[in-house]
């Protein structure tokens, strides 16, 4: 059984996210500005998934 | 007594008096003055001054002050002031230049992840050659416009962060983006300017030519290229293509049954025959009589047996059915990886493309339709998620929407990719405001959006061209509407004054910048013009200037930070009360009537656009917390809020934020775009993705968009959501992982793995997935 070679060094994951209508594969190419924003974005809440509101 | 004077490089240099008695006479002329010798004797009061101070070796700095001393006290006010300005002047554009070579120096010596002007713009890679290249020049552009060609105000304005002119860098050059018509440019080929291309004769030459065509146009302009209708446009080469496969299988099928000599060409010319007498021809659908009178020529004509005929001829359907969907899937896979792959854009980008299509209902549309949305599926050649083109799938009732309409089935795959891939985003053609004119078979009254946002559809220049292709954004300039906001101090009657007078700058700004790209001639954007892309130039000689063309086109007003802005007015944003949201619409709402008057009133398309803002998004926030401290809410972020968007941190519902935001698509008529941030893995949960997406159009928004986490390690090709740890191979960002170990996860043993194969690349491979929709 020959050693097994590790793989994989250095290499980053990939996180795909839309800037301003578009997409971009690696958050390194954020501006300062924009990788603030997407660190602050919060999930929204789908409820019922009926379209029903709450009352605002 | 003054032998020598200290230059502000610091070089000592003889002293000459004319210097100074020209540059009085200089600021003398410019007030109507026309007298050296007084400007002579003016000098030598400047000379006995300085030296009375017993100063023998002034600098220049000093000279000035006592130039602008001496013109003072002797009663010279007018040149005095004349001479303090030029003395500004030349100060600020020495500030410039430094800041230039600054700049350089950061360009050059820095990397991209220490600079972050060399990460303005996300899809550039600033470090490399042709990205830093790009920069320099860029930079450049920007720097001399605002000293030399902008109007001081608007110069002025812009430096301090009361608006931003997007594009500075582009401002003599060009225009922002077009909605390309591939179909009119295809017909009868067109030239690229370094060859001519014949009229595409099949599918994959089609959407070859499709991406020639974006590459082309993206190097006449510095914004999106966008095919508006881009389903329609590719089904001719579906028809060709199955028009060809048809016959050859036919002749395969003659050949076998019937013992033909020669069956292709016999095919063939039995093709023309029917086409020749009845008009008609072998079609994907097969729904025509084109068969039964082919059938009728072989057996009465050529007295073949009727079975065999009957026979070759569903033999050639069924293959040529398969093989058409297999070449358009191919052809689309391709187009695809052209638009992700080819840095045809300044040598540094790919080219920004969009696409718009998902309700053509004809079987040749409905073919590319199903296999663009399969190969964006698929990704690219390991699996990746394809950044270009956007791609927008037009939702409208009766063709796509409901069950029983005839694309519904694309719908379905729409929302199902884009679970995946963040693409397609969708736009809604049944919204008030893009309803109007639209027709099924007319691509030209259909809305389109390009890019990130942009849309054109009114044409207020020529009401008779309402028309979608051929057609794009000019220019367009920001408002920084927090800024408005803090300088009114909670008084909203000052806050509108000052708006106003924002937008009349912006205005004048629009125009003077309109009079620049109008002057310039068709032979400067050799695409775009002189293959007859835009509008009507198809009308003009190559020496033809392009001011009356352009006015199809758009000038824009944009804005950023509304949620900012209402913060900063009354305390709180849209998210948070009615209050807010009323006040955030009548702004927004005003600035789109004062457009829609302008616009009125000179003839030209003036629309309001919610502003994109990547590189906008840090820059007016960071000038404004210099100037007004960190105001809660206000400037203690390092962004903006995008246009009119409810703040990303802001905790709301979905179909809550989709209602607050929904009215604004109807203002701004020049774009919009809305996000929901959607939690886990939407593909888990289709109907809550579809119910989202029926959420937007219920609410009247023109194009809009979930996001949700993907994420791929590039090492075992997993794409999904990964935390610190890859779910799948479990290694950490950036961590090694054993060979053997990888092996097992992706279900290889090391034994029958070949030295010449890679085992990693062959397993992100997936099967040629044309069945999973059955059209």
């Amino acid at each position: 059984m020959m050693e097994s070679k590790m793989v994989g060094e250095g290499v980053k994951f990939e996180r795909i996210r839309r800037i301003t209508g578009y997409l971009v594969g690696t958050l390194d190419r954020f501006n300062d500005a924009k990788y603030a924003e997407v660190n602050d974005r919060v999930k929204h809440s789908i409820g019922t998934g009926n379209g029903e509101f709450e009352e605002v | 007594m003054i032998e020598t004077i200290i230059k502000r490089d610091g070089r000592a240099v003889p002293f000459s008096i004319d210097k100074i008695a020209n540059a009085i006479f200089q600021a003398a002329k410019a007030t109507g003055g026309n007298d050296y010798e007084e400007a002579l004797a003016l000098s030598q009061k400047v000379v006995d001054y300085i030296e009375s101070t017993g100063n023998t070796r002034p600098t220049v700095e000093e000279i000035q002050d006592a130039v602008e001393k001496i013109l003072i006290e002797s009663g010279h006010a007018r040149t005095a002031k004349k001479f303090i300005l030029y003395r500004s002047e030349r100060s600020r554009v020495r500030e410039m230049n430094t800041r230039l070579m600054k700049i350089y120096e950061g360009l050059t010596f820095k990397d991209a992840k220490e600079n972050d002007i060399k990460r303005e713009n996300a899809n550039i890679d600033g470090d490399t050659s042709m990205g830093t290249m790009l920069k320099y020049g860029s930079e450049g552009a920007k720097q001399f416009n605002e000293l030399y060609v902008l109007k001081p105000e608007h110069s002025k304005a812009h430096a301090e962060g009361d608006i931003h002119i997007h594009d500075l860098d582009f401002l003599t050059l060009t225009t922002t983006c077009c909605q390309i018509d591939i179909n009119k440019l295809f017909k009868g080929g067109f030239s690229t300017g370094h060859g001519f291309l014949r009229e595409p004769n099949d599918i994959s030459s089609y959407a070859a030519l499709a991406a020639i065509a974006i590459q082309s146009n993206q190097n006449d302009q510095h914004g999106g290229q966008s095919i508006p209708a881009f389903d329609t446009f590719l089904a001719p080469g579906v028809k060709k293509t199955y028009r060809r496969f048809y016959v050859s299988n036919l002749s395969k099928g003659l050949e076998l049954l019937c013992g033909f000599e020669d069956a292709f060409e016999a095919s063939k010319n039995l093709c023309l025959e029917v086409e020749g007498t009845y008009g008609l021809t072998p079609v994907f659908a097969n729904d025509n009589d084109y068969q039964a009178k082919e059938a009728d020529l072989l057996i009465n004509k050529y007295k073949l047996p009727e079975a065999n005929v009957r026979k070759a001829q569903s033999f050639a359907v069924k293959k040529a059915v398969k093989e058409t969907d297999k070449q358009t899937y191919q052809a689309m896979e391709a187009f695809v990886h052209n638009l992700n792959t080819m840095h045809s854009r300044a040598g540094a980008q790919v080219p920004f493309s969009s696409i718009t299509l998902g309700d053509d209902p004809s079987p040749e549309a409905r073919l590319v339709c199903k296999n663009f949305l399969l190969a964006t599926d698929a990704g690219l050649g390991n699996g990746e998620t394809a950044i270009f083109p956007v791609s927008i799938f037009r939702v409208k009732e009766g063709v796509n929407y409901n069950p029983a309409d005839p694309n519904y089935d694309l719908f379905k795959l729409a929302m199902k990719v884009s679970a995946k891939r963040l693409f397609p985003n969708f736009c809604f053609a049944d919204a008030t405001f893009n309803a109007p004119g639209y027709d099924v078979n007319d691509y030209n009254s259909k809305v389109a959006y390009m890019g990130c946002r942009t849309r054109v559809k009114a044409n207020v220049y020529d009401p008779t061209r309402q028309v979608t292709c051929g057609r794009g954004n000019l220019s367009f300039t920001s408002i920084n509407l927090p800024r408005i906001a803090i300088k009114a101090h909670g008084n909203t009657d000052i806050f509108f004054e000052e708006l106003d007078r924002k937008i009349d700058l912006v205005f004048d700004q629009l125009y003077d910048r309109f009079l620049i790209q109008g002057r310039r001639r068709v032979y400067n954007y050799p695409f775009l013009m002189g293959q007859g892309l835009w509008l009507d130039s198809d009308k003009l000689k190559p020496d033809d200037e392009v001011m009356e063309v352009l006015k199809h086109g758009t000038l824009t007003v944009g804005f950023i930070g509304l949620a900012e802005a209402l913060k900063a007015l009354i305390g709180s944003h849209h998210g948070e009360t009615q209050e807010a949201r009323n006040l955030g619409l009548e702004i927004v709402g005003h600035m789109r009537s004062r457009c829609d008057q302008k616009s009125q009133e000179e003839g030209m398309n003036y629309t309001l656009i919610a502003t994109p803002a990547e590189g906008l998004s840090g820059r007016f926030v960071r000038m404004d917390r210099e100037r007004y401290g960190v105001i809660p809410g206000v400037t203690d972020r390092a962004y903006y809020t995008n246009s009119f968007h409810v703040p990303v941190y802001f905790p709301i519902s979905a179909f809550e934020k989709i209602k607050i935001e929904g009215p604004y698509h109807n203002l701004t008529n020049a774009g919009h775009i809305s996000y929901i941030e959607m939690d886990g893995n939407p593909l888990d949960n289709l109907d809550a993705f579809e119910s989202v997406i029926r959420c937007m159009k219920d609410n009247n928004m023109g194009y809009a968009s979930i996001n949700h986490p993907v994420d791929r390690d590039p090492v075992c090709g997993y794409t999904g959501i990964i935390g610190d740890v890859c779910p799948r191979c479990g290694r950490h960002d950036g961590e090694a992982i054993s060979e053997e170990v990888l092996m097992k996860i992706k279900g290889y043993s090391t034994s029958v793995c070949s030295c010449d194969e890679n085992p990693l690349e062959e397993a992100d491979k997936v099967a040629h997935p044309v069945d999973i929709v059955e059209i």
